[in-house]
């Protein structure tokens, strides 16, 4: 079981996009995936159709009294599950600081997952708390998308010092990508040249900024499942590839 | 993840009725209809269907465009569970590959090829189906269960299945399935049935699953006559044999000729046993054409096992040399398939066919044969089979025991090779034979022996490996692979590499045996097998009586 998180300091960067998006390319090639919606704004539930309401919530699942695969609801899509959020998750940290080994919890937590699913994607809220702390420790892989503007590298180099400054954590990868990419902005094109080549931790791939990503909202549906043909959705499988040879 | 329920249309009901019945409800939406050719693959020892799995290569067909909002890929192997239906994993294929090697690389592949291991993937039936589908939504749209109706005919006979009616859950939503399958329930059309439309078609087609594994499954009558119990035991065999010939002749994977060379090597055994049974013309013609048949499937079986174990060789070579390898590769290619060959002409030959005949004739009527009731020629004939079987298996445990404790550190490789002989004869009448005792008693004793037989068949397959290594290399060169002396040189880092096997197969000798030799075991073996107090050692002077009572 490979567990990857999307994560970023900053909101708005594409994140629930892409863990909905690559979690169902990854369940359509026949893996086993479950996404576990840990923002309390519950966009991966939105997406998915699926009430953003977990019996007993936050509190439940952190402290065991209700396993997480109790939690777990099916998707439209096969091979495709999702633990939702709870507005109670906007309390995870505090729930994180009562338990023993606060920053393993949910490492501790997906553990018996393994045997059922191939990938777990965890999309994050944004912010540095407790429980990104537990999600730096669970993931094999932080999966960073990143907008080609200045205060959006300024919080990757953020990111970047807070794990280098870490030293207990697990070893996990960090793969940045470009979100959100309009090329016709020059600022866009000239951070994209400047950052992008030669760095490990920042992917080839770039996902553009297309008003068929903002339709996921309409359809309620991941991308590839309702415009499997569109550009963006090349794109997120061209990631996918790019990422699966990484991982 | 909850049970599926399915129905089954009554006679004569209408399907189309029921399904625009349920469409017409608020909280039901019809999916596109889909054509749909499925074909169920296993391998031939039922593997999938061993894990309460199958796999279905399922093709959308029909002529149908694809429109937009389709998959691009409409071509799918879908491994499921029978029970539940839950799909385990999906593959996109647009052919499926015979082995599981060839399979694209997936997570999937990674559970599904440690069961199919070396087996061919056998397509077993196709039905043409016509799907429809309806879900049962909430008020976000989401869909809680669904109602999958297939109407299936065979592909190749054109007959019409029954119509199945399927509830299909989601996980995380229990009650929306409960409520679809009480609606199904109460429809007077509909009866609940266990049955889906692959158990359906494989019955059509003259498939049991399950119907064969390379396990001996007999059960033997413990107050029969010894020839009674001899004659059964190769009736199971030949017909073992039998199920394998076609795809050992074809070569539709390895394992065919395997299964059949344990059934001929179980039967060499059991006729070494038949000695006082089977009156000695008739047993050593048949040992001596046994032996041939063992002997003409051996070449062919000695390349498969190289070829299985070639991906073995190459990762035990650092990375830059696996390349190298790859003439020996096609050196084991190309002999095995002049050997396969030469198995198939021995198999078409008269001698094969005379050697069946002879052998099916006599298991008919085993009395029928000059002297085979003569207790002058066949002393041990009207013997309890559970005594013959007893004293049998009492003489292959001595020797084993005998030879096994003689072998130090220092004894030659020959010498584990014959107790490797020995133990092969004590397991197969362990196993021949076995149903005559207690199945918990003997359970053991086997499960011992068989991490005996684990570690000196390492150490033979080591030896032997090693001589056939220094021959292929030999063959090589002699013709005339011009760049084979990069190979040459990897295989020498293989031959270092299985010295190594082979000393530490040696070093877990000791402890094995020991643990086989333990008291309890011994102890064990006596109880079962070993002679009562009043033996009759005069009347069986052929059983072998050249060890001390030191059991």
């Amino acid at each position: 079981m490979k567990v990857l998180a999307t994560y970023n300091i900053k909101g708005g960067v594409g994140k629930t996009a892409t863990a909905v998006n690559l979690a169902y390319l990854a369940a359509a090639e026949g893996a086993r995936t479950l996404v576990w919606d840990l923002d309390p704004q519950g966009a991966a539930s939105f997406y998915f159709r699926v009430k953003p309401k977990v019996k007993g919530g936050s509190e439940a699942l952190i402290t065991g009294r209700r396993t997480l695969d109790r939690a777990i609801k099916g998707t439209d899509y096969d091979n495709l599950d999702l633990i939702p959020a709870d507005f109670s998750y906007r309390n995870m940290d505090l729930e994180l600081g009562e338990t023993r080994k606060r920053t393993r919890r949910i490492d501790v937590l997906l553990r018996p997952m393994a045997k059922d699913y191939d990938y777990v994607f965890l999309d994050c809220p944004p912010s540095i708390s407790l429980v990104s702390e537990n999600v730096f420790r669970a993931a094999n892989a932080l999966l960073v998308p990143l907008i080609p503007t200045t205060l959006s590298m300024r919080t990757f180099d953020q990111l970047d010092s807070f794990l280098a400054d870490n030293p207990g954590r697990k070893k996990q990868q960090v793969l940045a990508f470009f979100s959100m990419v309009d090329r016709r902005k020059t600022l866009h094109r000239e951070l994209v040249e400047q950052f992008g080549p030669g760095r490990s931790d920042v992917l080839d791939v770039q996902i553009p900024a297309a008003s068929d990503i903002e339709r996921m909202g309409v359809h309620r549906a991941p991308l590839p499942a309702f415009a499997p043909r569109s550009r963006s959705a090349a794109a997120y499988r061209e990631l996918w590839v790019e990422i699966k040879a990484r991982i | 993840m909850s049970e599926l329920h399915r129905f089954a249309l009554e006679d004569g009901s209408d399907l189309t009725t029921l399904v625009a019945g349920l469409e017409q409800r608020p909280c039901f939406e019809r999916e596109p209809d889909r054509t749909i050719e499925r074909t169920v693959y296993d391998t031939f020892d039922w593997r999938l269907h061993a894990e309460r799995t199958v796999l279905e290569h399922e093709r959308v067909i029909g002529g149908r465009r694809p429109r937009k909002g389709d998959e691009p890929v409409v071509s799918w192997l879908v491994w499921r569970s029978i029970d539940t239906g839950e799909v385990l994993g999906r593959l996109a294929v647009d052919e499926v590959p015979t082995f599981a090697w060839d399979l694209p690389d997936a997570p999937t592949l990674d559970r599904l090829a440690p069961i199919l291991e070396m087996r061919a993937l056998l397509p077993l039936v196709t039905v043409q189906i016509e799907r429809a589908s309806l879900r049962l939504v909430d008020d976000e749209g989401k869909t809680e269960a669904r109602v999958v109706i297939e109407r299936a005919r065979m592909q190749d006979s054109d007959e019409l299945l029954a119509p199945v009616v399927e509830v299909v859950p989601v996980r995380g939503y229990p009650r929306a399935a409960d409520r679809l399958t009480e609606l199904l329930a109460v429809q007077v059309v509909l009866r609940p049935v266990e049955s889906d439309v692959v158990d359906e078609a494989l019955a059509r087609a003259g498939f049991n699953p399950g119907d064969y594994s390379s396990k001996l499954k007999l059960r033997l009558d413990p107050a029969g006559h010894a020839l009674d119990a001899v004659v059964a035991v190769l009736d199971a065999l030949f017909a073992t044999m039998l199920v394998n010939e076609a795809g050992t002749r074809a070569d539709v994977d390895s394992e065919f000729l395997h299964d059949y060379r344990v059934a001929v090597r179980r039967t060499r055994s059991v006729l070494a046993m038949a000695k006082g049974v089977v009156p000695p013309p008739l047993l050593d013609e048949l040992r001596r054409e046994f032996k041939w048949l063992g002997d003409i499937t051996t070449p062919t079986r000695d390349f498969d096992v190289y070829l299985l174990t070639y991906p073995q060789f190459e990762a035990s070579l650092p990375e830059s040399r696996r390349a190298d390898l790859r003439p020996l590769r096609s050196f084991l290619v190309e002999h095995q398939r002049l050997a396969q060959t030469e198995l198939v002409a021995a198999l078409d030959s008269p001698r094969y066919a005379t050697l069946v005949d002879h052998y099916r004739r006599w298991r008919a009527d085993p009395r029928r044969e000059p002297a085979a009731t003569d207790p002058e020629v066949v002393p041990d004939v009207e013997r309890p089979a559970v005594e013959f079987a007893a004293a049998r298996t009492w003489s292959a445990y001595r020797s084993v025991v005998r030879d096994g404790r003689r072998i130090t550190h220092e004894s030659p490789a020959e010498s584990l090779h014959d107790l490797r002989k020995d133990a092969k004869k004590l397991r197969y009448a362990l196993e021949c034979f076995g149903s005559l005792f207690p199945a918990d008693e003997v359970g053991p004793l086997v499960k011992e022996l068989k991490a005996v037989q684990d570690v000196l068949g390492e150490f033979q397959d080591c030896e032997v490996q090693k001589g056939s290594l220094r021959g292929f290399g030999g063959a090589m060169v002699a013709e005339g692979g011009a760049d084979s002396a990069p190979a040459l040189l990897a295989m020498g880092y293989l031959i270092e590499h299985i010295d190594e096997r082979e000393r530490v197969a040696r070093d877990q000798f000791a402890d094995r045996f020991a643990s086989f030799d333990a008291h309890h075991n011994r102890a064990r073996f006596r109880r079962l097998f070993g002679p009562s107090s009043d033996d009759q050692q005069e009347d069986h002077p052929h059983e072998k009586r050249d060890m001390k009572d030191d059991t």
